[in-house]
């Protein structure tokens, strides 16, 4: 390979029979520039969350333009894994179908066994040894998220520096949780491999200018690592994220149920008391319950599904304006 | 009253809804027994047993059955996930979260956590804890006592429902959820009873495992003046390492005529995997040890890498 060839090329990492006629490949596409560090984002873990997938459109163009106009550019290489979980995507499905299982409880996984397990122990093999791998997700259906970083205080000292480059708005550091040992993060991050979990929007959408924040601060990295040449222009970083953690993140359940109607935009600073949204009765109309923030501070998941349950997630305030790092 | 409300809760359109429970026995500060089914939606086994078993008791108490007394209080929830049982829904309807993965619960969290907290509290002081469940839909599970982790009373106690099967398990970071865990927390002894198939009643299976309620319930001194016919078979004792596990090497079709609770040999034919466009047999399923026969798949259509057959093989 030439010093200046980018090389691109979309491969299958696992195909498996399927129970009539057809077959569930797992594919990657992966830009090779030099001998530098190896990068991989990973998306569509979830079949109902699809900001990663247009983040990784964003990657490929802005990577197939470097290879026509500076191919010397990438030093290193780049994987883009869009779709983990393609049957989920291809029905408009959480979970992985048939399955009926979540494929971020699956990692580390195993060779043989079922085929969750056999997709997550194909991510694992492929990622391991990645300078850096981005797993985006989208939150879900019910809740709209501010961009942002979340990480198991275990892996805090190796993960926050890097976190603070990805021009996000919001670092969240959460305590161990012995369920999340199971996911993709958590499962490279025990094995050495960096492993960096960004939320954003709200599932079954594109927040495009989430993506592109998201684009920026991805390049940028990359270009800290060493994927890219220090010469190649990447767009400029502008976001600098707030520190939370399990102390100063509080959150809104529905005290009672009906249809949660916010008065408030998503990702605003908000006052002790004030009013965020009522949930309403479609029944006999009337306000059933008031929501109002139990703190000064910064409003940065907002319910985007009306209906809610008594105890359904409503909202999450960051209490003052988080720690500065 | 025999049956109570554990916890009334709103609904955003249809009616206030709440987890009815029966309470036998004589009054007690706590149950001596509780027993739980219906985590998930659509295992039918354990709502029909706990609801056929809270009938029996009832009559009992009502002097039906003249020779027998329930003398200790017993806690019976035939389904946690009410709106799930009556949607047909595995998961809680509303977020598809599964409410066995929920515990221990939060009074102030989720809808599904709080639920968890319900039963966790209605059920964490009782001496003898049993959860009922069924596979899922794909699969079908010979009646047998599943225990984790257990203690030296567990062991022993678990041969008392006279099954088949027991089965000893490590407990997994991925059950650190489950109710199961949760009440592990807790002095007392924990069953989880895995019966048959969801989605429909295999009613052989219900009425072993119902037998095999009342006859643990009189073991343990709750029920008296039970008399039992001697069980068919001995309970055996499996570990993992006496388990055997046959996995689909193709995708396909999955075939097979054979019954759960009987012996095979080594070597014999357990079914076929069948190409399910072409029809011809891609795989002739053998088993690779003798034993029993605690677990087979009940839907055919196949990814490769699934289960197919579980054999247990006779403790040395």
């Amino acid at each position: 390979m030439s010093e200046s060839s980018l090389s691109i090329i979309t491969s299958t990492i696992l195909s498996l029979e399927m129970p009539y006629s057809e077959r569930l490949c797992i594919r990657r596409t992966v830009y090779r520039g030099g001998d530098g560090p190896r990068a991989a984002i990973v998306a569509g873990i979830h079949g109902d969350e699809l900001e990663g997938l247009y983040v990784c459109q964003l990657l490929a163009d802005w990577l197939e333009q470097l290879g026509r106009k500076n191919p010397a550019g990438l030093l290193g290489s780049v994987e883009l894994y869009p779709a983990m979980n393609p049957l989920g995507l291809d029905t408009l499905t959480r979970a992985i179908p048939v399955f009926d299982t979540d494929l971020n409880r699956y990692f580390p996984g195993s060779q043989s066994g079922d085929l969750p397990k056999r997709i997550a122990h194909a991510a694992m093999e492929n990622l391991s040894g990645a300078a850096l791998v981005i797993d985006i997700h989208a939150s879900n259906i019910y809740l709209r998220e501010i961009p942002q970083v979340r990480i198991n205080t275990d892996f805090a000292d190796s993960l926050v520096p890097l976190a603070q480059c990805l021009n996000l708005d919001l670092v969240w550091l959460h305590g161990a949780m012995t369920v999340l040992e199971a996911t993709i993060a958590h499962s490279l991050n025990s094995i050495g491999t960096r492993c960096l979990v960004v939320e954003m929007g709200v599932g079954m959408r594109i927040t495009p200018s989430y993506c592109r924040q998201l684009m920026s601060g991805i390049l940028t990295l990359w270009k800290d690592l060493g994927v890219l040449a220090p010469d190649v222009e990447v767009p400029t970083c502008d976001h600098f994220p707030l520190i939370a953690d399990d102390s100063n993140v509080h959150y809104l359940n529905a005290p009672t149920s009906g249809l949660f109607v916010p008065v408030i935009e998503h990702w605003t600073d908000v006052l002790k008391g004030q009013l965020l949204g009522t949930i309403v009765s479609p029944l006999q109309g009337g306000i059933l319950a008031e929501v109002r923030s139990p703190v000064n501070g910064t409003l940065f998941t907002l319910r985007e599904y009306p209906l809610v349950y008594e105890g359904s997630l409503m909202a999450r305030v960051m209490a003052g304006k988080g720690r500065k790092p | 009253m025999s049956s109570r409300d554990l916890v009334q809760m709103t609904a955003p359109l249809r009616e206030e809804f709440t987890i009815p429970c029966h309470e036998l026995g004589p009054a007690a500060p706590h149950p001596a027994v509780s027993l739980v089914s219906g985590l998930h939606g659509d295992e039918i086994n354990g709502l029909y047993i706990l609801a056929r078993l809270a009938d029996f008791l009832k009559g009992v108490e009502n002097g039906d059955h003249p020779e027998m007394r329930l003398v200790q209080r017993v806690l019976i929830i035939p389904a946690v996930n009410v709106l799930g049982t009556n949607t047909l829904r595995r998961a809680w309807p509303f977020d598809q979260s599964d409410q066995n993965r929920m515990f221990p619960g939060n009074q102030m969290g989720e809808t599904t956590q709080r639920i968890a907290y319900t039963v966790l509290e209605a059920t964490r002081k009782s001496q003898y804890r049993v959860d009922l469940h069924s596979s899922n839909l794909y699969f079908e599970e010979l009646p047998q006592v599943r225990i984790y982790e257990p203690s030296s009373e567990e062991r022993e106690s678990a041969r008392l429902f006279g099954l088949p099967a027991i089965m000893e398990h490590a407990v997994s970071p991925v059950f650190t959820t489950t109710l199961m865990y949760a009440w592990k927390y807790w002095p007392g002894q924990n069953f989880l009873l895995q019966v048959g198939q969801a989605g429909s009643i295999q009613l052989a299976h219900c009425q072993q495992v119902f037998r095999g309620l009342v006859s643990f319930l009189e073991k343990i001194g709750v029920l008296e003046g039970v008399e039992m016919a001697e069980a068919d078979q001995e309970s055996i004792y499996f570990t993992k390492k006496n388990s055997v596990r046959i996995y689909a090497d193709r995708a396909g079709m999955f075939v097979s005529d054979k019954s759960l609770g009987k012996w095979v040999r080594e070597g014999q034919e357990l079914g076929f995997i069948y190409d399910s466009f072409n029809g011809n047999i891609r795989t002739k399923i053998i088993a690779p040890a003798s034993g029993l026969l605690t677990g087979i798949r009940r839907q055919p259509m196949l990814f490769e890498g699934d289960l197919l057959v579980r054999i247990c093989t006779k403790p040395s």
